[in-house]
Formats: structure tokens, sequence, C-alpha cells
């Protein structure tokens, strides 16, 4: 084949326009981080965390604490109902249900991932709000946040018994163990690391959906911390939100941008953990 | 036990979906049964004076979408060539690790980082009376389903099968002619559902696109006109979900604004799921391309 005169030419230009065009994914990341952190870090004061500033004072030196322990505990009530449903879903697809049941199971997670939070969050404000009368409070938002990381759960869930060498389940059966023994001997043993993986990524995703809380769960400030599953919380997803258009007070604005350090920290602790745990291998 | 345990897992999450779904169409329903389905093309939403018009978000929410997307796309699908066939290992890892970090920064950051950032830019770079406008919320998306276009891409890109890339190299194609006629053809299946999720999620976005664009429930005049303040579906919702009493026609309006959403982003993912992972060009080998 004789190559054209342009041969190399056209090369060059191909491989430099998809870099040109590749450029902001590069340079993006860095960017958005080094400038949170750039705008954070000075806003940030050890007391704004330790100290024992009243909530009330969320202008000038307020503590952050109140919004922190609220977030996390939004977090840690999505996950506690989440997973063991997501375990009970998975372990269905894995141990009962038919191949068209399996499609249509997984069909519908998909369907559930892509609905956008906030009409979860419609729907937890009409029958948790207002029809049960529960009116704002922790309980409602960790209902809402376990509904949105449920399908990403249970997706996990199924993929990490997927991994499980067929062999092993065979070999179980084999001798003799019933569904029950299989999942506590042979799974639950060959597959946690990818379990948790997936329980650290919920977290992570759990942390920072705002839209869904925002008018289920929480208020903007004076509570330190819930009384009860009940009583509303502040969160630190919110807060950057209510003191983001705080446009004329440049200091409720810098907190804004500390605690968006906080919850970026949070959320890659989360993150860099489900990484760091995929890479273990339990067994052979 | 176990039995017990599995089937009421399925069984409360069907009946929590079904509910769901139930309680959008119910409590919108006033506001049809009022309003009728022509107020999806009607202009006006003036809350104070029963005026419920849906177009201007719905204008707004695809405006925004077709921004993101326009940038996200040739972006996205440059980044994921470069580093399945430009990059070498390490280098490969660190663009995704770079776009991992992006999906996990949380939108109300990408909010906060559009509000203080990028408009100040827009207002003076553009000389605008306020920088809130549609192009800032579609940059602003763009740059949060960018990690879902590059990773789906890459991922698929990377699921081409070895024999296509020897056969290619083989008949001693060029680099540009191998990418356009063997890689992205096969990979254009993951690449299509990367891009509908990347729809999806834009559609939905909420707390970023309602801080950056500006809730004026105005229809763009001239349609093509992105620098006016302007809404969507999502930061209607945010903005005046708090102000409606429940079970009035203001919140059956905002309701029916939720069940559009839910409907578009169901309709989007079920297109995703259409295709998904049917090009096999090998029958024999499908299953040698999974990792």
């Amino acid at each position: 084949m004789k190559l054209s005169p342009f041969f190399h030419v056209n090369n060059r230009i191909a491989k430099t326009v998809t870099v040109l065009l590749a450029i902001p994914a590069l340079l993006l990341p860095a960017a958005c981080l080094l400038y949170i952190l750039f705008k954070g870090i000075p806003a940030l004061h050890w007391d704004m965390l330790a100290g024992t500033a009243s909530a009330v004072s969320f202008g000038a030196i307020g503590s952050l604490w109140p919004q922190v322990a609220g977030s996390l505990l939004l977090m840690l009530g999505a996950c506690m109902i989440a997973a063991p449903v997501a375990l009970g879903i998975a372990l269905f697809h894995a141990l009962c249900a038919s191949a068209r049941q399996q499609r249509m199971l997984l069909s519908l997670l998909h369907l559930l991932q892509g609905i956008p939070p906030i009409v979860y969050g419609l729907c937890g404000l009409i029958v948790l709000v207002h029809m049960l009368h529960w009116g704002i409070c922790l309980l409602t938002g960790a209902i809402i946040l376990a509904v949105i990381i449920l399908p990403m759960l249970v997706l996990n869930t199924v993929h990490a018994i997927d991994r499980i060498p067929l062999e092993r389940t065979e070999a179980a059966r084999a001798l003799g163990m019933r569904d029950g023994q299989i999942v506590r001997r042979v799974w639950l043993p060959a597959a946690w690391p990818s379990l948790l993986t997936g329980l650290l990524l919920g977290m992570a995703r759990a942390l920072s959906e705002t839209a869904p809380i925002l008018f289920t769960a929480t208020v903007f400030s004076g509570i330190n911390w819930p009384d009860s599953l009940f009583s509303p919380v502040t969160s630190l997803q919110t807060h950057i939100f209510y003191l983001a258009q705080e446009g004329a007070n440049a200091q409720a604005v810098n907190i804004a941008w500390a605690s968006a350090v906080i919850l970026v920290a949070l959320v890659t602790t989360f993150s860099i953990s489900a990484s760091a745990l995929r890479k273990i291998r339990v067994g052979g | 036990m176990l039995n017990l345990w599995m089937r009421a897992s399925v069984f409360i999450t069907l009946v929590v979906v079904i509910l769901m779904l139930g309680f959008l169409v119910s409590q919108s329903w006033p506001y049809w049964w009022q309003y009728g389905i022509g107020m999806l093309f009607a202009g006006e939403w003036y809350p104070y004076e029963r005026l419920f018009g849906m177009a201007p978000a719905i204008i707004g929410s695809f405006w925004a979408a077709v921004v993101a997307l326009i940038i996200a796309i040739p972006t996205g699908i440059a980044a994921a060539v470069m580093s399945t066939e430009l990059m070498s290992g390490p280098w490969r890892g660190l663009l995704r690790g770079g776009m991992e970090l992006l999906a996990g920064i949380p939108s109300v950051v990408y909010g906060l980082l559009g509000l203080w950032v990028l408009l100040p830019f827009l207002q003076s770079s553009l000389n605008l009376l306020t920088g809130h406008n549609l192009l800032a919320a579609g940059l602003l998306l763009s740059v949060m389903v960018l990690p879902t276009i590059m990773v789906m891409a890459q991922d698929a890109l990377h699921e081409v099968h070895i024999n296509q890339r020897e056969a290619a190299l083989s008949l001693g194609i060029d680099w540009n002619t191998r990418l356009w006629r063997v890689l992205l053809p096969q990979a254009w299946p993951g690449i299509r559902s990367g891009i509908l999720l990347a729809l999806g999620r834009a559609l939905g976005e909420t707390m970023a696109v309602m801080l950056v664009v500006g809730s004026m429930d105005r229809i763009p005049d001239p349609w093509y006109n992105l620098l006016a303040p302007a809404q969507t579906l999502t930061s209607r919702i945010g903005r005046e979900i708090g102000e409606a009493t429940f079970g009035s026609i203001h919140f059956a309006a905002l309701m029916a604004c939720g069940l559009l959403l839910a409907v578009a982003t169901i309709a989007i993912s079920l297109l995703a799921q259409e295709k998904r992972g049917q090009f096999t060009f090998f029958p024999g080998e499908a299953g040698s391309r999974k990792k």
C-alpha cells in the first residue's frame, strides 16, 4: 500500500486535536480541587471544628461541628437502612430469581438509579413529612437518602457475588450446605471487601446529596445535636447552600468555602478508602 | 429466615417504587385536571396569579442539558481516546483518578464554585448585568457530567477486542482511520449509554443549577438567548417547594414538574438500556471481551 504524502501529517493533526480537546479533562480536576483548597483552607480554623462556639453564631466564628455531625448522622442512618435491604435484594437475585426476574430486577435498579434525587425528595416530602406528619426530621432524610443509594448498593453487591468463582459455590453445594450457610461461610468471607467498597461509595454518595434533604431533613441553624430521630438536623451540604447565597457577607461566604473543604475531605476519605479496599483480594 | 429477609427486601423496594410513582401522579393530579396538558406549552408561571405554565422551565432544562452535552461529549471522548490510545499506565491512572475526584465533588460545591468563580468571570468577560444564566448552568453541568462520559467511553474503548486492534494494525491502517473506522464504531454502544446517562444526570441536577441559573421564569428571547436569567425544572422545584402549601395547586404544579423529570429520566434510562452491550463482532468470543 502506498502511503499518501499526508499520512503522518493527518495522524499528527488527529492526535493534536484529541489532546487539545482533552485538555479541560486534564486540568479541571486539579484546578477545581486547588481552588477549593485555596479558598477554604485560609477560612478554616481549628475552633470551627473543636470549638464550643454555639451553633447560633453561624456568621463570624461559628462552629461547624453540628453541621458535620448532622451530615454524618444522615449518612449513617441512610446506610443502616439501605444496607440490609440491598443485601437482601442481591441475595434474592443470586439465589431465588429466575433469569427473567433477574433481568427485570437489574433493569428496574438501573431505572431507579436514573431518577433524579430531587424527585425522591419530593416523594419523601409528600409521604413522610406531610402524610405521616413526621415533619422535617432526621429520619425522613435518612430514609430518602437510603432510597437514593439503594440501587447503587444492590448493583454493587450483585456484581460482588457474581465475581465469586462458581466452583466455590458448587463445592459448597456438593458438601450439602444450605443457602444460609453458603451465604455466611462462603460468600461473605469471599466478598466482604467488595461489599464494604460499595458501602463506602454509598456513604460518599449520601454525604454529597443535597437537594433531597434541603426541604425534608435540615434547617439552617439552631440544632447542635438532634434530640431524637424526629428532630431536624443541620448539615454541611445545606449549610454551604445557604451561606453561598449570602453575597453581602464576605465572612459567610468564607465559611461556605471552609465547609466545602470539610465536605470534600469527608467524601474523598470515603471514596479513597473504597478504592484502597478494592485492591484487597480474599483467598486465591 | 433468609428467605423471608430476601423476599421482604424485594417486596419493600417494589412497594416503595410503586408508592412513589403513585404519589407523584396523585399529588400532581389536581394540576393536570384543572389546567390540562396544554400547560406544558404555556409561557407564564406566576404562582400568585395562579398561572402555571411549564414552558420556561422545560426550555431552560433543555438548553442547560444541551450546552452541557455539547461541551462534555467531545471533551470526554477525546480524554477517553487519549487515555486508552496515547497514554501510558501511570498517566492513565492519574487521569482516571482525576475524573473520580471530579465525580466525587458534591454538587453543592460545584454550585459554590459556579456562583463565586464562573459567574463573576462570565459577567466581566461578556459584559452582562448578571452572570446568572443558562450558559453558566450549562458550563457547570458540563464539568459535572464529564466524568460520566469519560469513564463510560474509556471502559467501552478498553473493551474493544484485541483482535480488532491487531487486525487494524496488520492492515497498516493509520492511527486516524483506526480510531474513526474501528475503535469508535465498536465502542459506540458503551459511549452512547454514557451520553444518555450524562443527559439524565444533567436534567436532574439541582443544587449547582439552582445557584447559578437565576431562577427567573421567562422563556429565552430570542429562543437561543442563553445569556439571560432563566429557570429549569429542578431549580424551580428547589426554589419554590418550601413556599408551597401542601395540597395547594402550586404544590400540585411543582409535583407535576417532578413527574415530568421522573418520566423524562425513566425514558432516557430505558433508551440507554435498550442496546447496552449488544454489539459483538465475533459472537463466539463475546465472553472473552468481558473484564
